[in-house]
């Protein structure tokens, strides 16, 4: 079916973006999918601004090259990382499951997401700490119901031991690889934010960056 | 499958020119109207160290150096981006000097480990620079005084 061998061997780069709430734990599954570590909570650091890594792997016979732009989810950051959707080919939105607010949250980030990206960007929702199942707050089928709503790819996890973070963050790249126009080399397609954005301020009173002037060639795979 | 390093993202990725123009505007805007806001300092700060141009990194570490004064909770994100914005000035003593603060209070931030790394590359760099710089010197003068000295024979 797919025209293995056709292609050249020059890997695919391939953005994704971790945003939500502070403290859910963005960093952490970051650190466990790139470094298969984890940091015990008062050891590790809330993010400033972003980070970001490299990972390289293989999908669906093709060698793809991720950059994992890692946010920081305090309120403060929130005009700087918005800088950062642009490019993107993919989203991964976070919250802790035993965090009720966290997932009440998500509204928000995701009419952020309308304001930066395209819709063709591929979103995958992901209830991290389930290590903490004693003290979950979400329940995994309402979860579930909302990431369907909001045509979104769906996964449970905890960055502590392990589960379902490698499932994570190969189901996103493998879906982008099924949307060719996301990363084959077009300029401009999923890649830009939307232009037109209401100017002027957020809802947390920051500045919008994404002015109505969009910066020529729109980012496409870029890293 | 390992990842490489973390890495100062910001060290290398700067804003668009309309982009840094909305922070600015802001700032000018609320600097006019005789208050600034710590958020559109920082921000418009963090956007001029981001930046390629060297005057736009000096005002902005300028204005980062303001903000960790008057404001302490923003001291960790502060002595962050002005060790970033000494690094990618070159200046790598005071870059350090920051950076070694803020992971003082921070020991395993991630962030600041992988910049103090950039740091060092970069110390380095400029020492192998140096090293070349004083070797060429060196040979250039081995030729001249060669040179001096097979005229003078000839003589």
């Amino acid at each position: 079916m797919a025209p293995a061998a056709t292609k050249p061997p020059a890997p695919v780069n391939c953005k994704l973006l971790l945003i939500g709430n502070s403290s859910v734990g963005k960093s952490s599954l970051l650190l466990r999918f790139s470094d298969e570590q984890w940091l015990p909570e008062d050891e590790s650091s809330a993010t400033i601004g972003v980070d970001f890594r490299v990972h390289k792997m293989d999908v669906k016979g093709k060698k793809v090259k991720l950059s994992i732009w890692d946010t920081a989810g305090q309120e403060r950051f929130r005009t700087i990382t918005s800088s950062y959707y642009r490019g993107a080919q993919g989203i991964i939105l976070v919250y802790d499951v035993s965090n009720r607010e966290s997932f009440d949250a998500l509204p928000r980030w995701y009419s952020e997401l309308e304001t930066y990206v395209n819709d063709k960007v591929v979103k995958i929702l992901v209830g991290n700490k389930v290590d903490k199942e004693f003290s979950r707050q979400v329940p995994t089928s309402e979860a579930e119901a909302f990431a369907t709503r909001m045509n979104s790819l769906f996964v449970e996890t905890s960055a502590k031991t392990s589960v379902g973070v490698k499932e994570a963050f190969t189901e996103v790249v493998e879906r982008i690889m099924d949307i060719p126009e996301l990363w084959d080399s077009a300029p401009g397609v999923g890649a830009a934010g939307k232009g037109k954005a209401s100017s002027g301020q957020m809802p947390g009173g920051n500045v919008n960056l994404n002015d109505e002037n969009e910066e020529g060639g729109g980012g496409g795979c870029s890293c | 499958m390992a990842s490489d390093l973390p890495y100062a993202a910001d060290a290398e990725v700067s804003l668009s020119y309309d982009e840094l123009e909305v922070l600015r505007l802001q700032y000018q805007k609320e600097l006019a109207q005789g208050y600034v806001t710590v958020q559109t300092k920082f921000n418009y700060a963090w956007g001029l160290v981001k930046a390629p141009i060297r005057d736009h990194q000096v005002e902005g570490v300028r204005l980062l150096q303001e903000l960790y004064r008057a404001e302490p909770t923003r001291r960790r994100e502060c002595l962050y981006y002005l060790a970033l914005g000494h690094f990618k000035m070159g200046n790598f003593e005071e870059a350090k000097k920051f950076n070694a603060l803020l992971m003082e209070k921070e020991p395993s931030n991630m962030q600041a480990i992988s910049l103090a790394q950039l740091i060092d590359k970069g110390v380095a760099r400029e020492g192998y620079i140096g090293m070349a710089l004083v070797g060429g010197a060196a040979a250039i003068g081995t030729l001249l005084v060669a040179g001096l000295i097979r005229r003078a024979t000839r003589k």
